[in-house]
C-alpha cells in the first residue's frame, strides 16, 4: 500500500492497528503456548497455581531435568532458523520445476523432508551436543523441563500407532475427497442447468446437518455389515466397524458439500473459453478437463485440500465411534486419556499428546500459509 | 491388504511389547485369537496385561465401552470374546442375552475362584467379579488431628466438621464432591437417597423419588455444597482427586479406586496424610449413604464354545493371585492373596457395616432413572427449580423414557 | 454439457452423499414417527452380588426384554405420529409457561433451553466473527510486509488447532484456580469462579468460538482484500473520500460476497454447536440442540437409546437451520436467476 501520499496513514491509526494486531497475536498464541509449556513439566508444576512456577518448573528442576542458559539461546536460534527455512527457502525449492513431478508431489516431498530434518536436528543432533557443552561449562539448569511425558506417550503408550492411523485416514480422505470433488465441482461450475443448482442447494443443506444425527445411524449398520452385505458379497462380506476405509468414506461424504462448493467457485473463476476452445478442437469434456483445466487448478485444489485435511485430522465424533483401539486415530486416543479414571500424570501426558498432534498442523500452516492465501485470492471464495 | 498387514503387524508389536514388559508367567499357552473390551482404569490395565501374557490376546481399554459394548457383543460373531463390566453396565448385555452363563466353565476351570466372586442372576453365574468399589469418606488426618476433630460418621457430623475447618481457616472449601452434571451428580443423589431410606421405583415400574427421602436428600446435598468450591457442577472424580492432592480440600465422599493416588509422590502434596473411613450415614443408625459396586468379566454368547473355553481360561489368568500380588494397590480386589492396606480401611468398613449399603441395582428401571436424575438435578443446584419441582421433572422424564423403553 | 457427461462427473460425489447423508436422514425422518420398543416381561429373580467378604443375595422384581428362540430381543414397532415431537417440545407445558409470561418455566424444558442457547450463541458470535475477522484482515493489510507472514501464521493457529484441544486449552486457563482466573481475581480484587454460574460459562464459550473461527474469516477477507481494485480506491481518494468512506463504500461492498460466504458457513457451524458443551462441561447450565440430540442417543445404563426422541429433535434442529438459512438461500437463488 505504498504510493500516493494520501494513502499514507496517520500515526494514530498505525499505532492503533499495530496495537490491535499485537493484542490479537497474543490472544491467538497464548493458550497454545501455555499447553506447550505445561506438557514439559512435572505434574505438580503443570497444575501449579503460580504462573511463574508453571514456567520455571521448580519441582521439575528439583527432579534434575532442565534447560541451561545455553540450551535456551541455542534452541531459540535454531527454531528461528527452522521457521525461516520453512517459510522462505522451502517454497523457492518447490518452485523449481522438474519434468518428472507436479507441484503437489514436490510439496509433499519437501514437507516430509523438512519434518524429518526438523525431528533429526532437534531430537537427535542437538541434545548430545548441548549436554556436552553444558557439562564442559558446568552450567546448572535455570528452567525446569522434562520430556518424560512425551516418552511415555510415544514410546510406552505406542502413540505412533495412532499417528500412523491418523496418517492413513487423513491421506485417504484428502485424496478421495479431492478426486471426487474436483470432478463434481467442475461439472457443477460448467453446467448451468436447474439440476446443478438444486444439487448445490441440497448440498448446502447437507452441510448444515448436525453430525451426531448421521453418525449414530452408522454404528449398528457398520457393526452388522457382515450380515447385511452377505447376500450381495457372499462369504467375504466385511465387518466395516473398525475399518479405516469405512471411516474415510464417511468423512469424505460429510465433507463433500463443502468441497464441491469451494471447488465450484474456484472453477467458475477459470474462464470457460479455455475448455470450450479445447472442445472445439475435438476434445471430450473429460479430455478438456484433463489437459486444459487440471494444469491450472492446483492453487484452488491445494486450499480445498487443506480444509479436507483439517477436517479429517481433527475429527473426533466419527473416528471415536467407528474405529476400535487398534485403528484409533490421535484425537479420540487423546480424549481417552481424559475420560477414563485419570491421574494427574495421565492428564499431563494427555497435554503432551495434544501438543504432539498440534505440531504437524503447525508445520503445515508454516509451509502452506502463502498457498492458502493465494489459493483463496485466486478465486476459491468468490462466493 | 496393506492396511491389514499393517494392522496385524501393529497388534503383534503390541502383544510382544506387553508380554516383554511384564513377567511372562501365564500358566497356559493360548492359541485362539482373543480380544477384550473393558473400561480403562488402572485395575483393568493390570488385569488385561496379565491376560496378554498368555499370548494371542489383544485388549481394548476404552472409556466409551459403555456405548460400544452392547452393539459389539450383539454382532454375530461377537467382535470381542471377553468383556469387562460393572453392576452398572452389565444390564444391557443381560437384557439382550449377549453374554453366556458361565456355570459349566466355572465348574471346569474355576476351582480357585471364591464363591463371593460369582455373580448369580436367577441361579445362573453370569459374571465373575474381581474387585469391589464404593464411594466412602476420605479425609485429611493431619487437619482433623490439629483441630481435635473426630472422624464423622453421619453427614450432619460432616457439616459440623466442615464448619470447624472453615472457621479455623485451614482450607477455603473443606468439602469436595463429585457433583458434575450428568452421571456423577445422579450417583451422589443415589447415595443420599438410599441413605434416607428411599426406593427409586415401585414394583409396577412407576417412579418413586418425589418423596420425603428425595427432598431430604436434595436438601442435605444443598447444605453440603455450601462448603464446596462453587464450581462443583463441573467437578468429577479426577477433579476431586486433584483437589485432595493439591491440599485444597479436607474431606470428600470419593471412590475407593481413587485412594491410591493420594499416596503417589509424583502427584500428591499430601502423601500419607489422607485416611479413609466408612461412608457417612444420612440418618443415625441407618446404612452408610453409598452403594456397592463390583467390576468383573463376562464372556460373549455369539462365539463358539471352543473360543469361550479359551477366553474363560485366559480371563482367569488375568484375575489370578499372581496379578494381585503384583498390583495389590490398584483396587480392593476380591481375589485370594489381596492384602488390604491403610487406604482400603474405609472401603472395607463401608462394605461390612451393619446394616450394609445396597449394591447398585442392575436393572433397566435404574438405568432410566439414573439418566433422568443426571439430566434434571442440575436445575435444583443452579436455583432454577425448587426441590419438589426438580423431583417432579425427574419423574416426568423417567415416565417418558420408560414408556419409550416399553416398561410402562 | 450433456446430461450423460454431467452425470458421469458428479456421479461419485452424489453417490457418496446419498449413501452417507441422505439415507441416514431419511431413516431419521421415518424413525421420528415410529417407536421401536422391546417386548418386556416382568420377572422376579434372585440376584447375588459380592460384598467384601460374603455375598448378598436379594430377590428383585424387574422388567426384562423377551428373547426369541435365536436369542434376539423381540421388538415391535408402532406408528406414534407426532408423539415423539410432543415428548421433545412438551407443547402443553411450554404453552402454559408462555401464556403466564413465565420464561423461567419455559426454559426449564430441555428443548426450549437448548433452542434459546443455540440461537443466542449463533446470533451473537456471527457479527463478532465477521467484525473481528475483518478487523484483523484490515490490520494485517496495513502492517509492514515483513511482519505479515509471521502474523498470518500466528493468526491461523486458533483455527487449525483441533477443536477439542482448543476448547480444553482455554478451559484449563480458567477452571478452578486456573492462571487466568487468578489474573482476573487479582485485577478485579474479588473471588471469581468462572464455572460456577451459567452466564460466565456462556461467555467463555462465546469467546472460544470467536477465537476459533475469526481466523477463518480473517484469511478469507484478507484474500479478498488482495483483489481490491486500486484504481477505484485512488479515484475515491482524488474525490476526497475519507478513510471510513472508502472502507464503507468500496472495500465492504467488494468483500460482500465473502462476508455472505463466511456468514453462511458460520451460521451452519455455530448452529450445531457441540464441542463447547463437552469441552467446558456446561450441561448443568446451558445445552445446545445438537447436544440434546446426542444426549438422547447416548445409551443409558440399561442400554436404551431414545431413538425416536433423538430423531424428532434432529428433525426440529434441521427445520431450524433451514429457516435460518432462508435469507441466504434466497440470495443465492436470485443470483442464480440473475446469472441466467
Amino acid at each position: 500500500m505504498s504510493g500516493p501520499k494520501a494513502l499514507q496513514q496517520p500515526l494514530s491509526l498505525r499505532f492503533f492497528s499495530g496495537a490491535f494486531l499485537t493484542f490479537w497475536c497474543l490472544l491467538a498464541a497464548f493458550p497454545i503456548f501455555w499447553i506447550a509449556v505445561m506438557s514439559f513439566k512435572a505434574p505438580v508444576d503443570a497444575f501449579a497455581g503460580n504462573p511463574l512456577d508453571v514456567i520455571l518448573g521448580p519441582m521439575t528442576r528439583a527432579g534434575g531435568d532442565g534447560l541451561t542458559l545455553i540450551d535456551v539461546v541455542v534452541g531459540i536460534a535454531m527454531l528461528y532458523g527452522a521457521v525461516q527455512v520453512a517459510t522462505r527457502a522451502l517454497p523457492k525449492l518447490v518452485a523449481i520445476d522438474t519434468p518428472w513431478s507436479n507441484e503437489i508431489l514436490r510439496w509433499l516431498i519437501a514437507s516430509a523432508a523438512f519434518a524429518i530434518g526438523f525431528v533429526l536436528v532437534f531430537f537427535g543432533l542437538l541434545p548430545p551436543i548441548l549436554n556436552a557443552a553444558n557439562s564442559a561449562l558446568g552450567l546448572e539448569p535455570v528452567i525446569g523441563l522434562t520430556t518424560v511425558h512425551y516418552q511415555a506417550v510415544w514410546v510406552e503408550n505406542a502413540f505412533w500407532r495412532n499417528f500412523v492411523n491418523s496418517l492413513i485416514v487423513t491421506v485417504g480422505v484428502v485424496t478421495v475427497s479431492l478426486t471426487v470433488g474436483t470432478l463434481a465441482g467442475y461439472a457443477l461450475a460448467r453446467s448451468g442447468s436447474q439440476l446443478a443448482f438444486w444439487i448445490l442447494i441440497i448440498a448446502l443443506i447437507f452441510r448444515a446437518l448436525p453430525h451426531s444425527v448421521l453418525v449414530a445411524g452408522y454404528l449398528p449398520v457398520f457393526v452388522n455389515s457382515a450380515a447385511i452385505l452377505e447376500p450381495i458379497l457372499g462369504e467375504n462380506a466385511p465387518t466395516l466397524y473398525g475399518q479405516p476405509l469405512a471411516v474415510i468414506a464417511v468423512l469424505v461424504s460429510i465433507n463433500q458439500p463443502f468441497t464441491i462448493w469451494m471447488l465450484r467457485s474456484f472453477f467458475m473463476s477459470i474462464p470457460a473459453e479455455l475448455d470450450e476452445a479445447a472442445r472445439v478442437d475435438g476434445c471430450t469434456h473429460f479430455q478438456a478437463f484433463r489437459w486444459v483445466i487440471m494444469p491450472v487448478m492446483w492453487p484452488g485444489v491445494i486450499t480445498t485440500g487443506l480444509f479436507s485435511f483439517l477436517l479429517a485430522y481433527n475429527d473426533f465424533l466419527v473416528t471415536s465411534l467407528l474405529l476400535d483401539a487398534s485403528n484409533q486415530t490421535m484425537v479420540p486416543a487423546i480424549a481417552g486419556y481424559f475420560n477414563r479414571e485419570t491421574t494427574t500424570t495421565d492428564q499431563v501426558e494427555a497435554v503432551a499428546a495434544a501438543v504432539s498432534i498440534t505440531a504437524p498442523l503447525f508445520l503445515l500452516v508454516m509451509i502452506f500459509q502463502r498457498q492458502i492465501v493465494s489459493g483463496l485470492t485466486a478465486g476459491a471464495v468468490k462466493g | 491388504m496393506k492396511n491389514l498387514l499393517l494392522a496385524s503387524a501393529m497388534s503383534i508389536g503390541a502383544v510382544m511389547a506387553a508380554s516383554s514388559a511384564a513377567h511372562a508367567d501365564c500358566a497356559i499357552q493360548n492359541d485362539t485369537e482373543l480380544s477384550s473390551l473393558t473400561a480403562g482404569f488402572e485395575a483393568w490395565k493390570s488385569v488385561t496385561d496379565a491376560m496378554a501374557e498368555c499370548g494371542n490376546f489383544s485388549a481394548e481399554l476404552d472409556q466409551e465401552f459403555r456405548t460400544k459394548q452392547p452393539a459389539a457383543f450383539a454382532a454375530n460373531p461377537s467382535l470381542y470374546q471377553i468383556g469387562g463390566v460393572s453392576n452398572g453396565t452389565i444390564t444391557p448385555l443381560l437384557n439382550e442375552g449377549t453374554i453366556r452363563p458361565l456355570d459349566d466353565l466355572v465348574a471346569a476351570y474355576g476351582q480357585d475362584l471364591s464363591p463371593n466372586q460369582l455373580i448369580r442372576i436367577d441361579g445362573q453365574i453370569m459374571a465373575v467379579a474381581m474387585m469391589v468399589n464404593t464411594q466412602h469418606l476420605m479425609f485429611r488426618q493431619d487437619i482433623f488431628d490439629d483441630l481435635g476433630l473426630d472422624v464423622p460418621t453421619t453427614w450432619d457430623e460432616v457439616i459440623i466438621a466442615a464448619e470447624a475447618i472453615q472457621e479455623a481457616g485451614v482450607v477455603e472449601y473443606p468439602l469436595g464432591g463429585t457433583m458434575k452434571a450428568g452421571w456423577n451428580i445422579a450417583q451422589e443423589f443415589n447415595n443420599m437417597f438410599l441413605g434416607f431410606g428411599g426406593t427409586f421405583v415401585n414394583d409396577d415400574g412407576t417412579p418413586n423419588v418425589n418423596t420425603d427421602a428425595g427432598v431430604n436428600a436434595l436438601e442435605m446435598m444443598a447444605r453440603l455444597t455450601e462448603f464446596m468450591d462453587p464450581e462443583y457442577l463441573v467437578s468429577d472424580s479426577t477433579y476431586v482427586q486433584q483437589q485432595f492432592q493439591q491440599g485444597t480440600i479436607a474431606m470428600a465422599n470419593l471412590w475407593a479406586s481413587r485412594a491410591a493416588a493420594m499416596d503417589n509422590p509424583d502427584e500428591s502434596q499430601v502423601v500419607g496424610l489422607v485416611n479413609t473411613a466408612s461412608a457417612p450415614m444420612a440418618v443415625d443408625g441407618g446404612a452408610p449413604a453409598t452403594t456397592l459396586w463390583w467390576d468383573g468379566i463376562v464372556i460373549a454368547s455369539n462365539i463358539t464354545d471352543e473360543e469361550a473355553e479359551a477366553a474363560f481360561q485366559v480371563a482367569l489368568e488375568g484375575i489370578d493371585t499372581d496379578m494381585v500380588t503384583e498390583n495389590n494397590e490398584d483396587a480392593i480386589w476380591l481375589i485370594a492373596g489381596y492384602q488390604p492396606n491403610r487406604l482400603a480401611e474405609g472401603a472395607i468398613a463401608t462394605a461390612t457395616s451393619n446394616p450394609a449399603p445396597q449394591s447398585y441395582p442392575s436393572s433397566t428401571e435404574m438405568g432410566l432413572m439414573h439418566t433422568a436424575l443426571g439430566n434434571q438435578l442440575p436445575a435444583f443446584f443452579t436455583g432454577e427449580l425448587s426441590a419438589e419441582e426438580t423431583l417432579e421433572a425427574i419423574e416426568a422424564e423417567y415416565l417418558t423414557a420408560a414408556e419409550e423403553a416399553g416398561i410402562l | 454439457m450433456k446430461f450423460r457427461t454431467f452425470a458421469a462427473f458428479v456421479g461419485p460425489s452424489i453417490f457418496l452423499m446419498l449413501l452417507f447423508i441422505a439415507a441416514p436422514l431419511v431413516s431419521v425422518f421415518t424413525q421420528s414417527f415410529y417407536l421401536t420398543q422391546p417386548v418386556v416381561e416382568i420377572v422376579t429373580e434372585e440376584v447375588c452380588t459380592p460384598g467384601f467378604l460374603t455375598q448378598t443375595c436379594t430377590t428383585e422384581t424387574r422388567s426384562q426384554p423377551v428373547l426369541d428362540e435365536d436369542g434376539r430381543v423381540v421388538r415391535e414397532t408402532t406408528f406414534v405420529g407426532l408423539q415423539s415431537y410432543r415428548n421433545v417440545l412438551e407443547p402443553q407445558r411450554a404453552w402454559e409457561a408462555v401464556s403466564n409470561f413465565d420464561f423461567r418455566g419455559l426454559l426449564a424444558i430441555d428443548f426450549w433451553k437448548a433452542l434459546r442457547f443455540t440461537l443466542t450463541f449463533t446470533l451473537i458470535t456471527l457479527p463478532l466473527v465477521i467484525g473481528v475477522g475483518l478487523a484483523i484482515a484490515l490490520a494485517v493489510n496495513n502492517a509492514a510486509k515483513v511482519v505479515r507472514g509471521p502474523v498470518i501464521f500466528v493468526s491461523l493457529l486458533p483455527f487449525i488447532i483441533t477443536p477439542v484441544i482448543g476448547a480444553l486449552s482455554i478451559r484449563w486457563l480458567f477452571v478452578g484456580e486456573g492462571i487466568l482466573t487468578r489474573a482476573l481475581e487479582w485485577y478485579l480484587e474479588r473471588d471469581i469462579a468462572m464455572f460456577a454460574q451459567g452466564w460466565t460459562i456462556e461467555l467463555l464459550m462465546l469467546f472460544y468460538r470467536v477465537w476459533h473461527v475469526a481466523p477463518f474469516a480473517f484469511v478469507i477477507f484478507y484474500a479478498g482484500l488482495q483483489t481490491v481494485n486500486t484504481d477505484t480506491v485512488e479515484a475515491a481518494i482524488i474525490d476526497g473520500a475519507s478513510r471510513w468512506q472508502r472502507l464503507w463504500y468500496i472495500i465492504i461492498p467488494h468483500l460482500m460476497p465473502l462476508i455472505v460466504f463466511v456468514a453462511l458457513i458460520h451460521l451452519m457451524d455455530a448452529y450445531r454447536v457441540f464441542e463447547e458443551i463437552v469441552g467446558f462441561s456446561s450441561q448443568a447450565h446451558v445445552i445446545s440442540l445438537q447436544w440434546l440430540t446426542y444426549d438422547f442417543l447416548q445409551p443409558d445404563d440399561s442400554g436404551n437409546r431414545a431413538v425416536s426422541r433423538a430423531s424428532a429433535s434432529a428433525m426440529l434442529t434441521m427445520i431450524g437451520i433451514v429457516i435460518l438459512l432462508i435469507p441466504l438461500l434466497r440470495k443465492t437463488w436470485r443470483d442464480h436467476r440473475g446469472v441466467r
